[in-house]
């Protein structure tokens, strides 16, 4: 297969499972992992601010986004993969950039 | 180190600003003859030449970011709580997402600006350039905001 069908699904699916992952943390306060800045190290615990300063998830919802989009370009089958319109490669992530438009502007208020 | 960081992912945001603003232009509609004026001259540009140098400046500049993020989040972010400036918080959080959601799009991008330039992938082509044009746009302007706040905001 040449590489282009896996390119399409791995764009379209990054930018789910990255908004995916991200709503995840929201809702349940959790995440794959966490960077700890001020102590300059990665734990999987929600350790407290006091104590470890300010996590940062934004690095945990990249990576997972990368594993799961790696895969799917990689499993999805060849047929399907190349029948995906190309309606999809730029409606999907133009709905993404709205979707996170519309939930970001709670910080507007 | 941190400063040099920062120079640098200005910098490199610059340069990407200007590929991808000559393509998301040259997108916009194919000039039908050599353009005279300065815009028609802007957007006359071969944009296919751009595509790599975007991809590479692109995916460069969320690496300086992610870099720089730690820095962010440990002094800059309290300053702005601190000071209850939440719409500068909520601006810097659409930039992170946007910007990962885009970088999401470089494989796709690449693949629709790879030659030969097939017609059937006109549009894909034109909407994610536009795209990782706003997000390009927005992603400069935020940073040049919120690195400049305690200025605007005394």
């Amino acid at each position: 297969m040449m590489p282009s069908a896996r390119m399409n699904v791995f764009s379209i699916v990054f930018g789910v499972a990255y908004m995916g992952l991200f709503f995840w943390s929201e809702r349940y306060h959790t995440a794959l992992f966490r960077y700890y800045p001020v102590l300059k190290s990665f734990s999987r615990d929600d350790l407290a601010l006091e104590e470890a300063g300010p996590a940062i998830l934004w690095y945990s919802w990249l990576f997972g986004a990368t594993v799961i989009s790696s895969v799917a370009a990689f499993v999805v089958p060849r047929s399907l993969a190349e029948r995906i319109g190309q309606v999809w490669v730029w409606g999907v992530p133009a709905a993404l950039l709205i979707v996170i438009l519309v939930y970001e502007r709670r910080w507007f208020y | 180190m941190i400063q040099l960081l920062l120079v640098l992912h200005v910098l490199v945001g610059a340069a990407l600003l200007g590929a991808i603003t000559h393509q998301a232009f040259s997108v916009a509609r194919r000039p039908t003859a050599p353009g005279r004026s300065f815009v028609e001259r802007f957007r006359g540009v071969n944009s296919p030449t751009f595509t790599n140098v975007i991809v590479l400046l692109f995916f460069v500049n969320v690496v300086l970011g992610s870099l720089l993020y730690p820095q962010y989040r440990v002094e800059v972010r309290p300053t702005l709580e601190d000071l209850q400036l939440r719409a500068a918080n909520g601006i810097f959080e659409t930039k992170e997402h946007f910007a990962a959601v885009a970088l999401g799009l470089l494989p796709a991008y690449w693949l629709a600006w790879r030659p030969p330039l097939l017609p059937v992938r006109a549009e894909t082509r034109k909407y994610l350039t536009w795209m990782l044009a706003f997000v390009a746009w927005w992603s400069f302007v935020v940073g040049e905001l919120l690195n400049n706040i305690k200025g605007l905001f005394p």
